[in-house]
């Protein structure tokens, strides 16, 4: 663990001395971060101009929603998107080989090489849009609340990371697909929407089989209305199933791979 | 003239058959675009339960309004051709373009259409599972001028969507890395372009603000003529503005061609 944890620090400590380096391109992504975020937030903005609620969420509840989906998606960002959209492309140009030979577990290899620091920086701002819409509703969350949030905050982060290896693990029997991990952020779209929007068949499909509707109205709902006992375990619930998949079908795409270079 | 048109042509072939080896890439896209086109019904629908009428349409005009927008993007849009000039660029591949006689901006803008006829016919996959779905909600005005008017608008912004790709793709003369540029420009574009929502929801100022910008001819002016958001004096007017912004656009990356390839350095042989 403590061999994993150090690793993990120095590639950290990498992606910190080359964002310093490349500071223009610190600054431009965490804009156009920025500039999604806000697109996003002036999507709900334009919608509750022109009515008082959306699926009996009031505009700062869903503001409050939005904000966390945004605050798990960042810190995927910051944490995990460079390195699993490079992983990707090394599959199919066979630099995946480089991680093959390194001493340690493939997936945390691969998936955790570099960091960035302006997805991270944003995601201050998510904690912002989250803390503000919940000023403006009037609640007051205890400490308890707060470290059940994290908690659900992490495990949402979990399921984001496995939805993102499970796309990007296709690359190993489908080497022509590029770009596909831009389906994640299609699912993402998702994770914005209040649990009551889905009925019949999408309820079936984005609430009980995929877990792009739990990943962000638990946390939500625990802010909202305090400890769930269902809401908590069916994200826990949805956090081991859906990693446990993407490990498996990562492993077993990794052992299709067959390298490209000579 | 007809010898210069053959090149083209040739190139818009080639274009065809490369695009039709990444059909898997589009196909899949097409197939995401339908999860769009669901969050857009799940929202949409839950607000239009509160309100029947949101700015001034009801909630199959809404819902018209996106599924217009999905097949205007695969069939104007531009894709990835700022990345694919941009590559060219860098590797030095535009070398040969510069001792032949043929026109950079032409042979990419044969490929371009060569490419949307590939997305627009595989944007009929998705079409084919949403329409019998949606059936009871889609409502299309009549007039037969917004034909008339809608064809030239679309063949119009896929010009500008080319165009803007294109000035994109240029900034790789000045910039190592025009990712962060492209990917900020997208935010806008699916902002002003009406891709989130339809424009004239947003407070008045911004709109007619947004009317005098090109990325409201992108997409959202011949989606909003065929779907029956504007009439036929604004929609006239609009057509003004958008052929005034295809030349400005044409302009620019004339100009970019020009100060960029003074910049270049061909290296290897």
């Amino acid at each position: 663990m403590m061999h994993y944890l150090k690793i993990w620090l120095a590639s950290a400590r990498y992606s910190v001395v080359r964002t310093l380096m490349f500071r223009f391109d610190f600054f431009l992504w965490a804009m156009v971060e920025l500039f999604w975020m806000s697109v996003n937030l002036l999507m709900i903005s334009v919608i509750y101009q022109h009515t008082d609620s959306v699926a009996g969420w009031s505009k700062y509840e869903m503001l409050l929603l939005v904000g966390t989906s945004l605050l798990v998606q960042r810190f995927l960002m910051g944490f995990f998107w460079s390195s699993l959209f490079e992983m990707g492309r090394n599959i199919r140009s066979g630099h995946f080989d480089f991680f093959l030979a390194q001493p340690g577990n493939i997936l945390f290899m691969a998936s955790t090489r570099k960091l960035d620091p302006d997805g991270l920086m944003n995601s201050f701002v998510a904690m912002g849009v989250v803390a503000y819409s919940a000023h403006r509703l009037g609640l007051h969350p205890g400490a308890l609340d707060l470290v059940l949030y994290a908690c659900m905050i992490f495990c949402g982060l979990i399921i984001h990371y496995s939805m993102l290896v499970l796309t990007i693990s296709l690359a190993f029997w489908l080497t022509s697909a590029q770009g596909i991990e831009g389906s994640y952020f299609t699912l993402s779209e998702f994770s914005r929407l209040p649990r009551e929007a889905f009925k019949g068949l999408a309820s079936v499909l984005f609430v009980w089989l995929l877990p792009v509707v739990v990943v962000s109205n638990a946390p939500a709902r625990v802010l909202l209305h305090g400890f769930q006992p269902a809401w908590v375990l069916a994200l826990l619930a949805a956090t081991v199933v859906w990693f446990t998949t993407a490990v498996f079908v990562f492993n077993r795409g990794a052992r299709r791979y067959a390298s490209a270079s000579s | 003239m007809f010898a210069s048109l053959t090149k083209y042509h040739q190139a818009f072939l080639v274009g065809l058959q490369s695009n039709l080896v990444y059909r898997m890439n589009f196909a899949v896209r097409g197939f995401f675009s339908l999860f769009h086109l669901a969050v857009v019904f799940i929202l949409w629908g839950a607000a239009f339960a509160h309100s029947p009428s949101i700015g001034g349409f009801n909630f199959g005009q809404t819902l018209t309004y996106f599924l217009v927008m999905l097949v205007m993007q695969f069939f104007v849009g531009a894709f990835n051709e700022d990345y694919q000039i941009s590559e060219e660029i860098r590797n030095g591949l535009i070398n040969q373009f510069l001792l032949k006689p043929i026109n950079y901006f032409l042979y990419r803008f044969s490929i371009f259409l060569a490419a949307r006829l590939v997305t627009g016919v595989l944007v009929l996959l998705p079409l084919l599972v949403a329409i019998p779905l949606l059936k009871d909600y889609l409502t299309l005005p009549h007039e037969w001028w917004r034909l008339a008017l809608g064809v030239p608008a679309m063949a119009l912004s896929a010009l500008i969507q080319f165009s803007i790709a294109y000035c994109f793709g240029m900034l790789t003369f000045w910039f190592l890395e025009i990712q962060g540029f492209v990917i900020l420009s997208m935010a806008v574009e699916s902002l002003l372009g009406g891709q989130m929502f339809p424009l004239d929801l947003m407070p008045g100022w911004i709109f007619r603000t947004a009317q005098f910008l090109p990325f409201y001819y992108q997409t959202y002016f011949p989606t909003a003529i065929f779907t029956g958001r504007i009439d036929f004096s604004t929609a006239v007017q609009g057509f003004g503005l958008q052929l005034g912004w295809v030349i400005v656009l044409l302009a620019i990356n004339q100009l970019l061609w020009v100060r960029g390839l003074r910049r270049h350095t061909a290296v290897g042989g």
